[in-house]
């Protein structure tokens, strides 16, 4: 028995890291698209944007109580994660049906793939892309904000937080995915992607420390105590070290490096801040509207390991 | 989630039974089908408790069949403590007990076998007349910590205890170092009912327990100087004109005595001792002095301070006398023994004891009061104008600690056998070590429990004994009270368990009293006692079904009729009865057992006041810690330590602390908390961890944070009256356990 | 239809915990869930000025619950014809966002099972006319549960008639458990 309840975990942070990424590589795809132009981007970015967002799925269902039940989040409407499963679902197929228009004909010992040149269909499925990569991008920091009783979450700015990781990590992913996999076309787009993430990077890393700021010292008594734990509690040494620095700030200055090879670095770089960043938020969640005396009384229960919980099992 | 058992189901029988894991027995709804209970929940019928049950009544399923219960006689095979036993049948084991026991009578008389209890749960007067009829004197509990000897002191001042608050209209209520919050459910919503109607609430206690949480008057007093407390208020009530003229004139002797005698017993005097201030010592004596009728609740404190114990009770006492607090409506009530029932007394055979065998009590020598010395001559009193004596096996007993010394020295001869029935003397009673050894040291030692206690792993056979569901229950205050609640058994006793009285009963008939025990069964002989009431039932299980109670009429102020069970037929605030017994006619000032002023030096080495003994949810003295649905609320040992005296010792919330007095140190984990003096510490009491092993030298941990273990039980720290020794106002440190120091964690 | 709602009169709690044990015992928990936690705030001031109050915590039963408007699978109810919310167990999948949704940690997820359970106001037994264990079980009676809605009930009277308020109240939740606190209780 733990003096904590049970809640969400690391899985669902790496959930919402994939999905978010995913999210994200999705919304790019589909606004390069109709924006810049067909082929800007590597097939293995457009098939990696639907691909993460089930490796996300993939953790949320194992993380859940009852796994082979996990058809049931599809069911009530009202709720955002129900919202978020269905838009996702959408994502994924629409991101893959769209990676699908870049396959190259001959894998398959074909001339072309019979949907290859429906053109609208493209148009459509990246206008969905745009649409539904943005909501996978931003709902769990919705879901988040929502959270009136876990005053690190609570309030409007979290959402914009993940929506800005969510769309660096695509980002960078897309980058990488470019460096594998080169896309047919002219790489005059994608070779703008470090700027463009360098840029967001910076919105980041304001965007970060005016959190914590606003949160400690102009909100309520337990949200400013919540945010202590990310200045120098127990939050501190991985949110200033990791994820402002190796995961925001050092990228910040690698990708604006004229270098493949820095600019490489720094994208995955940025993937590895996009985890931690979400490792903390999820737990920085245990933290509740505690009851007055309700801190106290759960600290003096047994942990769960204490002998006498198990001496006289039958 | 509820699950909802549905006892609406056919076959599902109804019994109306009690819990039994404290005093206040609550009535609780059994509902039983095929032999199993299935369900309890409190009786919502029932007088006291209207359907309320605490933590500990609602466990009492998982403390029916726990694993860790005694369910079949077991004899010793292996070395004494190292855990090896054989299961016996019943028969085998009386058979076995009382051809030992006889051995040892022919050889060393009957006085060499002793036996020990704890806080009832039994029926001990079959206890006392198994003895009785064995031709032992020796039979003891830790009664002499619990109201006994306020019990023997009252009766000797106005001729019975008034332990029965009427308190209905009572305008004020004093609890006197007792904290019915954490331990007495009924009591508390009572209490509560009546504060709500404008009852006025004292509490004298060092801590701001759960009770004082709602007292109108908190009295925080030095643990242990109850003494000067109530001397001081003598004074108050006496020189500032606030006692009740008439009844002193016409009830009183002794008054122009006692005036002088408290002269200098002022609040001032008593500020220094106390701890309190003047303003609130005569805010206290006024309180109860002017808002009457008023009730002192006895508490069991002032039982439990060693050397002051006797005289403050007669103090005490004398506050209901001159208050003219006695017999009145609102008031505390002279109720007497029942006239109707036989009492508990009637049942002891106490006759059967030869004069002779009664002399040898132990410790009837220097403590008087609760030995037969004392006991015979308030039973006199008694007798005269009640026409009965108080429960003897309560009332009149040998003293512990002198009985655990004789063990172990053989004088003033030797004590050979042990008989332990529901207790764990290793950790109630007082100086821990001393018990242990002597319990290490006895030769032949049996125990009854339900459990597999320390005590119970170094004894030669244990008796596996029936709770609360699988007996009837008679509630009539140890045999004292003139009213008696009622409870039947739910189940009979499951596997080779059998209730207390038939244990003394089967033993005695293995040893020949077979011709003095003609009830078979508990019901029996409890129809025996209830016969006399002239209900028209055929058996005990009827008077339960269709009666469930006895409230006799009520009557006030008896003592016009028959005045006081005393030599003066009056109230007798200077004791002849005690007086006669070598006591202080007056209670004379005497500082607490261990205190700075008489002690100096050692309040050098130990310069905080330790108070100990006070009862805390979920656990009865040591019982339910094998209860993980209740353990879980209090699993450690917490002890109270003010914020301010932490920080001086470097100590935090939390840190595990060692306690230390003259006799030895436990360790605790700390509890800052602004309710208690900067100089004064707590410590819970009871505890042990039955879930390490048994066998020695571990015994579950008995000497690790039992409390008992800091209290001394020497003679010139007992109380000279009674031989109480002291749980509270000893003198202590405290300091910081090492991490090289958690041994056992 | 009706309003189910508990009111906890903190001046009669001496926080015995009976309360969390019944409940305990009766709903067969595994150890580790307390559905109602009793918790302690003090003694509060400097010696000997001090005072105390025990907050017993349960579900709040809350008409705007998080809990229900939050869980994907419609396991999270909230009863239309008395408000008590309760979980649907074969419905719920054991995502914790109700755990996670609620400012009263009321929710637990059970081990075994891989769901989550909570403080049903013990329907079963009301839905029959009785009261929840938690209400019988407590000798001080400081736990009065009644109908809201209607006036004669005890309930009404108090919450309508005397200083009843809320536990974070101002998180919009709209709970149906009140408190009731002695004068020298200032902020709980």
């Amino acid at each position: 028995m733990s003096t904590k309840h049970e809640g969400w975990g690391w899985m669902l942070a790496v959930d919402f890291f994939f999905a978010g990424m995913g999210g994200g590589m999705v919304l790019i795809t589909g606004l390069l698209e109709l924006f810049a132009g067909t082929g800007r981007l590597s097939l293995l970015g457009n098939v990696m944007g639907p691909l993460f967002m089930c490796i996300g799925c993939g953790f949320l269902i194992l993380e859940l109580g009852r796994p082979f039940q996990a058809w049931r989040v599809f069911m009530n409407p009202k709720a955002i994660l129900t919202a978020g499963a269905w838009l996702m679902s959408v994502a994924i197929v629409a991101g893959l049906v769209y990676a699908s228009f870049d396959l190259d004909p001959a894998w398959f010992k074909q001339d072309k793939l019979f949907w290859q040149d429906w053109d609208m269909l493209r148009k459509l499925l990246a206008v969905v892309c745009v649409i539904t990569g943005l909501v996978v991008a931003t709902y769990p920091g919705v879901l988040l904000g929502r959270h009136k009783g876990r005053p690190f979450w609570v309030g409007p700015g979290i959402m914009t937080l993940f929506m800005l990781s969510s769309i660096v990590t695509g980002t960078a992913a897309h980058f990488i995915s470019a460096l594998i996999y080169a896309p047919g076309s002219v790489p005059g787009i994608w070779h703008q992607l470090p700027t463009f993430a360098g840029g967001l990077l910076f919105f980041q890393l304001i965007g970060w420390i005016g959190y914590i700021w606003i949160k400690r010292t102009g909100t309520s008594a337990a949200e400013a105590a919540s945010a202590l734990k990310w200045i120098n509690g127990e939050y501190a040494d991985k949110f200033k070290a990791v994820f402002l620095f190796v995961g925001t700030l050092v990228p910040l200055v690698l990708v604006m490096i004229p270098s493949t090879l820095c600019q490489g670095i720094g994208a995955l770089l940025v993937l590895v801040g996009g985890v931690v960043m979400r490792c903390l938020v999820v737990y920085a969640g245990t933290d509740r509207t505690w009851i007055p005396g309700e801190l106290k009384y759960r600290k003096r229960l047994p942990i769960g390991d204490e002998p006498f919980l198990k001496a006289w099992n039958r | 989630m509820s699950k909802n058992i549905d006892i609406t189901q056919a076959g599902v029988e109804v019994k109306k039974s009690a819990c039994y894991f404290c005093h206040q027995n609550c009535g609780v709804l059994a509902y039983v089908k095929d032999g199993k209970v299935l369900k309890i929940e409190g009786d919502p019928e029932f007088p006291t408790n209207h359907g309320g049950l605490c933590c500990r009544g609602n466990i009492a399923l998982q403390h029916l069949d726990h694993p860790a219960r005694i369910n079949y006689p077991l004899k010793r095979v292996g070395k004494r403590g190292e855990g090896k036993w054989e299961q016996i049948p019943w028969a085998q084991a009386m058979e076995e007990i009382g051809t030992k026991l006889l051995q040892i009578r022919s050889e060393f008389g009957a006085e060499a076998v002793a036996t020990a209890g704890g806080t009832q749960r039994t029926d001990d007067w079959s206890r006392r007349r198994f003895m009785n009829l064995f031709g032992s004197p020796n039979g003891f509990h830790n009664s002499h910590l619990c109201w006994i000897p306020t019990f023997m002191v009252e009766t000797a001042i106005y001729g019975w205890c008034p332990f029965e608050l009427d308190m209905g209209s009572s305008r004020c209520l004093i609890l006197w170092g007792q904290n019915p919050g954490a331990a007495g459910m009924p009591e508390m919503h009572h209490i509560r009912e009546l504060q709500e109607k404008g009852m006025k609430l004292i509490v004298i206690d060092p801590r701001f327990s759960e009770t004082a949480a709602k007292a109108d008057l908190w009295l925080p007093l030095r643990p242990g100087s109850d003494l000067a407390l109530a001397l001081a208020w003598i004074h108050v009530i006496i020189y500032e004109g606030l006692f009740d003229q008439e009844f002193v004139a016409n009830c009183c002797e002794g008054f122009g005595e006692l005036a002088d005698h408290v002269e200098n017993f002022t609040p001032e005097w008593a500020a220094e001792l106390t701890w309190l201030t003047p303003e609130q010592i005569r805010a206290g004596a006024y309180m109860y002095a002017m808002n009457k009728p008023g009730n002192i609740q006895w508490g069991t404190s002032v039982d439990q301070i060693g050397r002051p114990a006797g005289s403050t009770m007669h103090a005490r006492a004398i506050l209901r006398a001159l208050t003219g607090n006695l017999d009145a409506p609102g008031s505390d009530l002279l109720t007497g023994p029942s006239p109707d029932f036989l009492t508990d007394e009637e049942m002891e055979a106490n006759d059967q004891l030869p004069e002779e065998q009664k002399s040898k009590q132990i410790g009837s020598d220097r403590f008087k009061l609760v030995t037969w010395p004392g006991y015979s001559k308030i039973a006199e009193q008694t007798r005269k104008v009640w026409g009965k004596a108080p429960t003897a096996e309560w009332m009149c007993e040998a003293h512990p600690p002198s009985v655990f010394r004789a063990i172990l020295s053989g004088k003033p001869y030797q004590v050979k056998a042990l008989l332990v029935s529901a207790t764990n003397p290793i950790n109630s009673y007082g100086e821990t070590k001393l018990v242990l050894d002597a319990l290490k040291a006895v030769d032949f030692m049996v125990t009854c429990d339900y459990w597999m206690t320390p005590t119970a792993a170094l004894s030669d056979y244990v008796i596996p004994i029936a709770g609360a569901l699988e007996r009837p229950t008679i509630t009539s205050s140890y045999g004292c009270s003139d009213f008696l609640l009622a409870s039947q058994r739910a189940i009979p006793p499951m596997y080779e368990r059998r209730n207390d009285y038939n244990f003394w009963r089967d033993l005695g008939c293995a040893m020949g009293q077979q011709e003095m025990w003609p009830w078979a069964t508990v019901e029996e002989a409890y129809y025996a006692k209830i016969a006399p009431l002239g209900y028209d039932i055929e058996n005990y299980d009827e008077f339960v079904e269709r009666y469930r109670f006895h409230f006799p009429e009520r009557e006030y102020f008896k003592y016009q009729r028959q005045g006081f069970a005393t030599p003066s037929g009056k109230v007798e605030l200077y004791s002849t009865v005690l007086k006669d017994l070598g006591y202080p006619p007056l209670p004379p000032y005497i500082g607490p057992t261990e205190n700075e002023i008489d002690d100096p030096e050692l309040a050098k080495e130990f310069p905080l006041v330790l108070t100990t003994g006070g009862g805390f949810m979920p656990y009865h003295h040591s019982e339910h810690f094998q209860i993980k649905e209740v353990r879980f609320l209090r699993h450690e040992p917490y002890m109270d330590i003010n914020p301010a005296t932490a920080a001086e010792l470097s100590i935090e919330d939390g840190d595990w602390v060692w306690i230390e007095t003259k006799r030895g140190r436990i360790k605790q984990k700390a509890n800052l908390t602004q309710g208690i003096h900067p100089r004064v510490i707590y410590t819970q009491r009871g505890w042990w961890y039955p879930e390490r092993s048994m066998a020695a030298p571990e015994l579950g941990g008995c000497l690790e944070s039992n409390t008992n273990v800091l209290t001394t039980t020497a003679d010139d720290h007992c109380d000279p009256y009674s031989g109480s020794w002291a749980n509270r106002g000893l003198l202590c440190r405290v300091y910081k356990v090492n991490a090289s120091d958690m041994e056992g964690k | 239809m009706a309003r189910y709602a508990m009111v906890i009169d903190t001046r009669r709690c001496i926080g015995c915990h009976s309360c969390t044990v019944a409940c305990k015992v009766h709903n067969e928990l595994p150890v580790e869930m307390i559905y109602n936690p009793v918790t302690t705030v003090g003694p509060t001031g400097i010696y000997p000025d001090v005072h105390m109050v025990h907050i017993p915590l349960l579900c709040m039963h809350c008409d705007n619950p998080p809990c229900v408007d939050g869980c994907p699978t419609c396991a999270s109810q909230r009863r239309e014809k008395d408000g008590i919310v309760f979980v649907e167990d074969s419905k719920c999948v054991g995502c914790l966002a109700c755990v996670m949704a609620c400012p009263y940690g009321a929710r637990y997820k059970n081990h075994a099972t891989g769901a989550v359970q909570k403080c049903d106001f013990c329907k079963d037994r009301v839905d029959i006319g009785l009261k929840p264990h938690c209400v019988n079980t407590c000798h001080q009676k400081a736990r009065i549960f009644g109908d809201l809605d209607d006036a004669t009930s005890e309930v009404h009277k108090l919450v309508n008639g005397e200083n009843a308020c809320r536990l974070l109240g101002e998180l919009g939740t709209d709970p149906y458990v009140f408190y009731i606190y002695g004068l020298e209780v200032k902020n709980p």
